[in-house]
């Protein structure tokens, strides 16, 4: 179950990737780092951490394994950040709130809504502590690459 | 004397270039910066918004000049980010001379986007993508993939128009989620709901929030309230567009039985 989230966040992540016009030779990786953010919040979710918990610490991974790569492949960390974001942000809150409050069950659109709102703070969160870590830190331990 | 005004004007082109294909601010600056030092400009001051770049060299010299530039938000383009990164590395490694920069930044203009046949196969492998992650089925990746595939076709049709950002994003979300009752009105057993998550994802402001938030972070609170509110805008515009539709479903549903 769990490879099957995997390969599929990671191959949605890459068209997206594509979209945004990433260089060829990191379509590969920009779908790799959504796809870890996306396994991180399926396994911590599904162990009930809390849906707060699960996307901070998904971002966080992300973040780094953007910032992480960046040192490495020596491109700005944005091109896996933006692409790898994707899987975490809350489009389908977005959609549960509008339908809520169409059909008039204002109890389920304002809990949804405190969800939407809850996931974007939770992304606010993880990448900032992530770009907390100084840049000096990374570029010693990957200096070797 | 019109070296500094040909040093200023290359930092600043490439700065305009990189923060319209969608960098943060504080890249932008740091570029531009990192640039008029490479060509041992030492007096200057730059300051860059979400729309906007302001800069000026050499000040209280005869040769003072000084540009500003207007640049509109618009879609993110990571190629061109990239590209323009490794110049300004080759320039302040001393390994790009003036005219070969201005050369090499043609070259990260003019790079070609992904053929459009790949970009609409993308839209809808995300799209469907989505729809399965989110908790669909198999058949509502499919539905997803097909009007995903869709929706990549209306934008290019309708990228010549010249319509406000926001009620793309609204006419857009609205089409996506009329497309997707024609499966359930047909009787096809799907989630709706899914269809529809999956298909808004290439709508959903990801990149405007995260460059917002990145903006905070490096102390550019402007710039980062215009992404935000660019952000927030969008979000509300896509769940306007769902709204809509379902409301006049509901209502000839309504009619009907």
């Amino acid at each position: 179950m769990i490879v099957i989230q995997f390969v599929i966040s990671m191959i949605a992540t890459m068209a997206f990737a594509i979209l945004f016009c990433a260089p060829r030779n990191e379509w590969l990786l920009c779908g790799l780092s959504g796809a870890i953010g996306w396994i991180v919040y399926y396994v911590m979710f599904h162990h009930n951490l809390g849906l707060v918990l699960s996307t901070t610490v998904a971002t966080f991974m992300l973040t780094i394994f953007s910032r992480t790569l960046a040192v490495i492949r020596k491109q700005p960390a944005t091109v896996y950040l933006l692409s790898g974001i994707f899987p975490l942000v809350p489009g389908a809150g977005i959609y549960y709130t509008a339908y809520y409050l169409i059909t008039g069950e204002s109890a389920l659109c304002y809990s949804k809504g405190m969800e939407t709102c809850e996931i974007a703070v939770s992304i606010v969160f993880g990448i900032l502590f992530a770009f907390a870590i100084p840049q000096s830190w990374l570029n010693k331990l990957y200096g070797k690459f | 004397m019109a070296y500094t005004k040909e040093i200023l004007t290359l930092a600043v082109e490439i700065g305009d270039e990189m923060l319209r294909n969608g960098a943060e601010i504080y890249r932008v600056e740091d570029t531009v910066i990192h640039i008029l030092k490479a060509y041992e400009i030492e007096e200057f001051d730059v300051y860059v918004l979400s729309n906007g770049i302001f800069a000026s060299a050499n000040e209280n010299k005869e040769d003072a000049c000084s540009m500003i530039r207007h640049i509109p938000l618009g879609a993110v383009n990571l190629d061109k980010i990239s590209a323009l990164n490794q110049l300004t590395r080759d320039i302040c490694e001393q390994q790009c001379a003036l005219t070969d920069a201005w050369t090499r930044l043609d070259e990260c203009r003019s790079l070609p986007q992904p053929a459009k046949w790949l970009r609409v196969l993308c839209c809808g492998i995300g799209s469907g993508g989505f729809a399965y992650l989110f908790g669909g089925g198999v058949v509502d990746l499919f539905f997803a993939f097909l009007i995903g595939m869709l929706l990549q076709l209306l934008m290019f049709a309708q990228s010549q128009q010249k319509m406000a950002r926001f009620a793309k994003s609204l006419f857009y979300s609205m089409f996506v989620t009329a497309l997707s009752l024609i499966p359930l009105m047909a009787g096809v057993p799907v989630m709706q709901d899914k269809i529809v998550i999956g298909a808004i994802m290439p709508l959903v402001p990801g990149i405007a929030f995260t460059t917002s938030i990145r903006d905070f972070y490096n102390g550019d609170y402007l710039s980062g309230t215009i992404h935000l509110i660019d952000a927030l805008m969008t979000a509300l515009c896509i769940a306007a567009g769902v709204g809509i539709v379902i409301l006049i479903y509901q209502a000839l549903k309504g009619g009907i039985l």
